[in-house]
């Protein structure tokens, strides 16, 4: 394991250079200058080309490319030049809020999703199963701006039931609490829908494999030989659930934005609005490495549960 | 089916002169194979056919989609209405006002014209990624499960780069430094479904490519191109279509988000997801006028995902 943990790892490595330098070519190269969230629409040739050489934009690209990540690995994302503060601030800042938001979503889509998933699965064809396949296609289909709309107008507007967002837990836990549901449930119900049609899949295809029938054979009762499904179709499950959690991430910007959720998702957006692509490019480069840093912490967990797996790695 | 392809490849070669000859010596079993392989492959698409129109879901979800394509393309004569100008004082009319189906939205524009207009934006924001996606993300499949070595391992490298990306946040990414507008939207959306198009190619390539007719085509000299074109494509293909046309519905999500964050189309331009946002404030006005567009978004998202399912069901001879 401590093997597979090292090699892991380092193929890890690599690809946190690669999302870097994509994330630096994309705010850098692309056609939307960096410098014109700072410069006035009617600046002149003359004052543009001067805030270009102050912040270094006239050196080559890959001495730019140099400096930039020297200083990212040192915590310095540079100056949001729109909010007057140091861009890892305001990312410290928000990272938390987007942390528990996207926790509770990935625990909630996960664990109902599985359990829907298992239930479907294991009564193949019934009435379940076919509302579960009607829950996850609604899931898969509805765009979440759409359904955040929605629940915020009868749940917080019309039923008053639960706050309309914009609490966090230095308000009170309860506060918290009752404002972080609408968020999560419309964030994680493409969660929800994706880990139940990938659990039924699995399940259903373990439920006709020839050592269900040798444990039944063997005497094992209903509810041991359904634990033995269970964890054999766990392992799709768990491949899933990192780009679920992803997509949590990145679906953020939506949901914290209707919600105003102060988060990752509501700086990028606010950032976005401004032109202030300095914190665009620190936001986008501090959820990307999260993101690669969940999918090697889940493949870890996946070899840990499954030699199959493990086997392969190695 | 090996046996029937390698016919074919003779068959095609005919006129080579090696080929020829080999079909002189086994003509009668070659004849067969080929007479073979032209039944079966007429038969894959009918029989594909057959079993999709035996999945009501899937027609019913196919006519909702070319109904929306015409609703969009013929949006002229469904309305007498421009989408772009409204009338001031009819704001926020409810749905099923005279004279306006669907309301009117918070400038007083006809909810239906804007809504049939739009939907010119959104099917074009969830078709066109798609299927350039698919284009590039096969030839780049393709080529890496072909050519290994450096080439292969560096694009496909470089495409697990961009998969390292929460897709939704790198088309944010990329939509934001481009900078607002339909055309970039469409770039970001397609740039962030090459990867996995890619790497299902490549992948089905990998499958392909050690079989024994690549083998026998690369023998008889065949160039590269000529044994990917003729040999790889066909039977990569259906993979890649089966997985492309799930796309497309995420595509159409994803741009209806871009245009939501105000990265899509330029404001007046009625796009679904940009309509949702001007409206939301008017919410708890006209409710019903604002769950318009979010409910087109829905409709059109599911009728692609029903219709991409059976499309999967019927082409996937497993099941």
């Amino acid at each position: 394991m401590l093997r597979i943990t090292m090699r892991r790892v380092g193929l890890a490595i690599p690809i946190l250079f690669g999302v870097s330098i994509i994330v630096f070519l994309l705010m850098n190269v692309l056609p939307g200058s960096p410098e014109a969230g700072l410069v006035g629409e009617d600046a002149s040739a003359a004052e543009r080309e001067r805030i270009r050489d102050s912040l270094g934009l006239n050196d080559p690209l890959p001495i730019r490319y140099g400096s930039w990540l020297l200083n990212a690995l040192q915590g310095d994302l540079g100056f949001s030049t729109q909010r007057q503060r140091e861009v890892s601030d305001l990312l410290m800042q928000a990272w938390g809020n987007t942390a528990i938001l996207a926790t509770v979503s990935a625990l909630f889509g996960l664990s109902v999703g599985l359990w829907l998933g298992y239930v479907a699965g294991t009564r193949r064809g019934k009435l379940v199963d076919k509302f579960v396949s009607v829950i996850s296609l609604a899931g898969l289909s509805i765009p979440s701006f759409f359904l955040a709309i929605v629940l915020l107008a009868v749940f917080a507007g019309g039923l008053k039931m639960f706050p309309s967002g914009g609490a966090t837990f230095d308000d009170g836990i309860g506060t918290a609490l009752s404002s972080l549901v609408l968020p999560v449930f419309s964030g994680a119900l493409v969660t929800l829908a994706i880990t139940a049609r990938v659990t039924r899949a699995s399940i259903v295809d373990v439920y006709s494999a020839d050592f269900v029938e040798t444990l039944r054979a063997k005497g094992l009762n209903e509810f041991e030989v359904r634990m033995h499904i269970l964890r054999n179709a766990i392992s799709p499950v768990l491949t899933t659930s990192g780009v679920q959690i992803g997509a949590l991430l990145g679906g953020s910007v939506l949901v914290e934005t209707i919600f105003r959720w102060p988060g990752m998702g509501l700086l990028i957006f606010n950032a976005i609005s401004a032109r202030d692509l300095q914190v665009v490019q620190g936001a986008t480069l501090l959820i990307a490495v999260t993101f690669v840093i969940i999918n090697l912490l889940v493949d870890l967990l996946q070899a840990a549960l499954d030699p199959r797996v493990r086997g392969a790695l190695t | 089916m090996t046996i029937g392809a390698v016919g074919a490849f003779t068959a095609r070669f005919a006129g080579n002169q090696t080929a020829t000859a080999l079909l002189g010596a086994n003509k009668l079993r070659d004849d067969w194979n080929a007479a073979g392989l032209a039944v079966k492959s007429q038969s894959f698409g009918r029989e594909t056919l057959s079993r999709f129109l035996e999945n009501k879901l899937g027609v019913a979800a196919s006519i909702v989609v070319v109904l929306l394509f015409l609703s969009a393309i013929f949006a002229p004569f469904l309305t007498p209405y421009d989408p772009l100008v409204g009338v001031p004082t009819d704001r926020l009319f409810n749905i099923g006002t005279p004279g306006h189906i669907l309301g009117t939205d918070e400038q007083g524009r006809d909810m239906l014209a804007r809504v049939l207009y739009g939907g010119r934006l959104s099917l074009l924001a969830g078709f066109i990624p798609t299927v350039v996606a698919a284009v590039v993300g096969t030839a780049i499949g393709v080529t890496a499960g072909m050519v290994r070595g450096a080439v292969g391992t560096v694009l496909m490298r470089f495409m697990d780069m961009l998969y390292a990306f929460p897709a939704i946040l790198l088309a944010i990414a990329v939509g934001a430094s481009l900078g607002p507008g339909l055309n970039n939207t469409i770039i970001a959306v397609t740039i962030v479904f090459v990867p996995p198009v890619a790497r299902v190619a490549e992948s089905a390539t990998r499958r392909v490519v050690v079989q024994e007719f690549v083998e026998a085509a690369h023998l008889s000299g065949a160039s590269k191109l000529r044994i990917a074109r003729s040999q790889i494509l066909p039977n990569v293909l259906n993979d890649i279509i089966v997985y492309a046309s799930g796309l497309v519905g995420i595509a159409m999500l994803t741009a209806a988000s871009l245009s939501f964050l105000g990265l899509g189309a330029a404001p007046p331009a009625p796009e679904w997801g940009y309509m949702l946002n001007s409206l939301r404030g008017s919410i708890y006005v006209a409710p019903l006028v604002v769950v318009v567009p979010g409910f087109f978004i829905f409709l059109t998202t599911v009728a692609f995902n029903l219709a991409s399912d059976a499309l999967r069901e019927a082409m996937d001879s497993r099941l």
